[in-house]
């Protein structure tokens, strides 16, 4: 019920002239696990790609390149499958052929991109003098005169210098912009004075015309270019339209091309035979069996090795769980995959994990709140990954339901009950967290026992089908007894402590101290005195799962916080003021389910991994990857 | 007949329960927080672990906010 995928191990050897009949039939059923060869000998070489490579790499350079130019990344999606052989033709003239037509449209939109940086270069100097009346070719060419064109701060005084010149200024800026005629002889004082107050010289760009006219010159054939390159652009939106199903296909199909001409990498050759080693889960076998066999005419065989001594270390692991519990593999898989011979936990955690979620959330509100996102995320979202994240949350949403109506909670106003609004609404059981923490704290440390406990037996099974029964006995049943015993020693010990009588040495005390020595001396016997460093741990889990109350008893305050603090500030003086009242629940109530979520989310989810899974899950298995490809952009006829 | 210095008192040790193990809450993941994002720099993947190995210091906060529950909800009615 737990276990992954059952495989087999195959070796697949025939004539290396049917070789690339047998990969394509491999290649076709998706199922074949290779497992790499790569201890290299005498006999057996690894085997060479075959010759088409060198071809394939250069088409898919181009390929890429064009589908780079047309920003086409393959994550599109297109209503009809390219059929292969439409492809397979006529690959390389239509490729040719495109690379033709986007290069011309692209080499255009860069021609143009570089005019139209021309032009702004050009208005970007003219700007400071489109107040001055001059004519461009006026201010440069004189023997006799000194011009100085320029931007500097506050207005120049040189009628000291001397009387015989020409000044016009323009505020620009903060400062001002001049143009300054003087007569050569005073152009060295001229310049230490405009030096001073911080003179920088405005290079002058060639032409002829008043600035002002040339800009409005200019900024004509500017919007001139710029509707040449949106022209342009279209044009290249276009080929994109036009093409992508194309290009989408060639690319799917070179990569599968690729795939199988590298495949020999992977194979042991010989002279004249290869041979592959490789998983198939057991169901697949039949199929590709007769399938190899029959495409080879016989010269290539898929045995099964029965050989002994497997590697169980080696095997790939397909996860085989029921549709509903397959979202929750993106949380294994991002732990670690779990071995050949190890549990799958995916199941118990569709079930708990949302369990967990759920108690610490436990709103009514917020759980369709949950639910709802859940849902629109799964609905409209692409990414496998977060579609399964979706799918969890709506599992989460459901249990925080459950919980809600339990802790008699929407949107932390208790709606049922004597001090809700439906007052003749009575159930079992109903316990408003905020009145009931002392008991939801003990329950939540008899919920952290069992899932300890489940986490050992599932860890004793894992030890008993890989070391035996003697070292599941040593490794996990004696921590049970510890937990157990203790559990017993505190319970009975916890109570007269606390209100001060005296301590009853009743047959469940003793009871419970036996258990825990002797599972106390069974921890020493199967790890040494580095059992004791452990002990510790044991409790500090058990306490871990007070998260579950404290999360949720602080979620819940906020959101009587923010209920309290709303009615007190605004709806209970009326009017306008009901408005602002709303907007604080909706913000509050926002931040408060995003806290929700992203903590009962992460701490549950610790709760398994650090918590749950240490007791029995090692993971660090190979993931199946077969030999073959999913198909999304061509179909083979 | 509550008294209210004791329950005061109470109270602000709740509030030193929650503040001081934030704080060290925080200490924490401040330096397990930058080297995740160090890694998720490396490798994109690592980022559901990552983050589940960010929390992992909560714990701290959790156990001062069960202390504070506690005093809050148990100790501080026994008193009034």
């Amino acid at each position: 019920m737990f276990e992954p995928q059952p495989m087999t191990k195959v070796i697949i050897a025939g004539s290396k002239d049917y070789m690339n009949i047998a990969i394509d039939a491999m290649y076709k059923h998706n199922v074949v696990h290779i497992a790499d060869f790569v201890d290299e000998d005498e006999d057996f070489k690894i085997g060479k790609p075959h010759e088409s490579i060198t071809k394939l790499s250069e088409r898919t350079v181009s390929l890429r390149s064009l589908a780079s130019y047309l920003s086409i990344k393959g994550k599109e999606d297109i209503p009809n499958k390219y059929p292969e052989s439409a492809i397979i033709d006529t690959i390389d003239a239509k490729t040719e052929q495109l690379d033709v037509e986007v290069t011309q449209v692209t080499d255009r939109i860069s021609e143009i991109e570089s005019k139209i940086k021309d032009v702004k270069d050009k208005k970007r100097l003219l700007e400071p003098l489109k107040s001055f009346n001059l004519p461009l070719d006026l201010y440069t060419g004189y023997q006799s005169l000194a011009v100085f064109v320029g931007t500097l701060k506050g207005i120049p005084n040189i009628s000291d210098i001397t009387t015989d010149y020409e000044l016009e200024t323009a505020p620009y800026g903060r400062g001002s912009v001049i143009s300054l005629f003087v007569p050569r002889e005073f152009e060295d004082d001229v310049q230490k004075r405009l030096q001073e107050q911080g003179f920088a010289t405005l290079p002058l760009p060639k032409g002829e015309g008043i600035p002002k006219d040339i800009i409005v010159d200019l900024d004509a054939q500017l919007t001139e270019l710029q509707s040449e390159k949106q022209k342009s652009e279209e044009d290249l939106a276009d080929l994109r339209k036009k093409h992508i199903e194309y290009i989408l296909a060639s690319d799917e199909y070179l990569s599968i091309e690729t795939q199988k001409a590298e495949a020999p990498l992977r194979f042991a050759t010989t002279k004249n035979a290869f041979i592959v080693e490789g998983w198939v889960p057991t169901k697949d076998l039949g199929l590709i069996q007769s399938d190899v066999d029959g495409a080879t005419n016989g010269h290539v065989m898929v045995s099964v090795d029965r050989s002994e001594g497997v590697d169980v270390e080696k095997v790939p692991v397909a996860l085989k769980n029921p549709l509903p519990a397959r979202p929750l593999e993106v949380l294994i898989r991002a732990f670690s995959i779990p071995k050949y011979n190890e549990i799958d936990p995916t199941k118990l955690m569709t079930f708990m994990y949302p369990a967990l979620f759920g108690l610490m959330l436990g709103d009514v509100g917020y759980g369709l709140i949950v639910i709802a996102l859940g849902l629109l995320v799964s609905r409209r979202i692409k990414s496998e990954g977060m579609r399964d994240l979706a799918i969890i949350g709506v599992y989460a949403g459901v249990f925080s339901v459950i919980f809600g109506f339990i802790f008699n909670e929407f949107f932390g106003v208790e709606i049922f009950g004597h001090k809700g609004f439906l007052t003749h609404v009575e159930y079992y059981p109903m316990l408003p967290r905020l009145d009931n923490v002392l008991t939801l704290l003990i329950a939540t440390f008899i919920i952290g026992i069992l899932m300890l406990t489940l986490g050992y037996m599932l860890g004793f099974v894992n030890e008993y089908k890989q070391h035996g029964l003697k070292h599941a006995v040593f490794a996990k049943l004696s921590w049970v007894m510890m937990l157990w015993g203790g559990f017993l020693v505190i319970a009975l010990i916890l109570p007269p402590l606390t209100t001060g009588s005296s301590i009853q040495l009743s047959a469940g005390l003793v009871g419970g101290l036996v258990v825990m020595i002797v599972g106390f001396i069974l921890v020493i016997m199967g790890e040494g005195a580095i059992g004791i460093a452990e002990l510790p741990s044991l409790l500090s889990n058990v306490l871990s799962y007070s998260r579950l109350i404290s999360i949720g008893v602080s979620s819940a305050g906020i959101a009587l916080a923010v209920n309290r603090l709303s009615d007190a500030l605004f709806f209970s003086k009326g009017g306008i003021f009901v408005i602002f009242g709303v907007l604080l629940l909706i913000v509050g109530h926002g931040i408060n389910t995003v806290l929700g979520i992203l903590d009962s989310g992460l701490q549950a989810l610790r709760l398994h991994y650090v918590e749950f899974f240490t007791k029995f899950y090692r993971g660090g298995g190979i993931e199946y990857k077969p030999f073959g490809f999913e198909r999304k952009f061509t179909e083979e006829k | 007949m509550v008294d209210p210095i004791g329950a005061g008192l109470v109270a602000l040790a709740a509030a030193i329960a929650v503040s001081t193990t934030g704080i060290a809450a925080a200490l924490g993941e401040q330096v397990i927080g930058s080297a995740a994002i160090g890694v998720m720099a490396e490798d994109e993947g690592f980022f559901g672990r990552g983050l589940v190995m960010t929390v992992i210091p909560e714990s701290i906060v959790i156990f001062g906010l069960v202390v504070a529950l506690i005093l809050l909800f148990v100790t501080l009615p026994s008193i009034g």
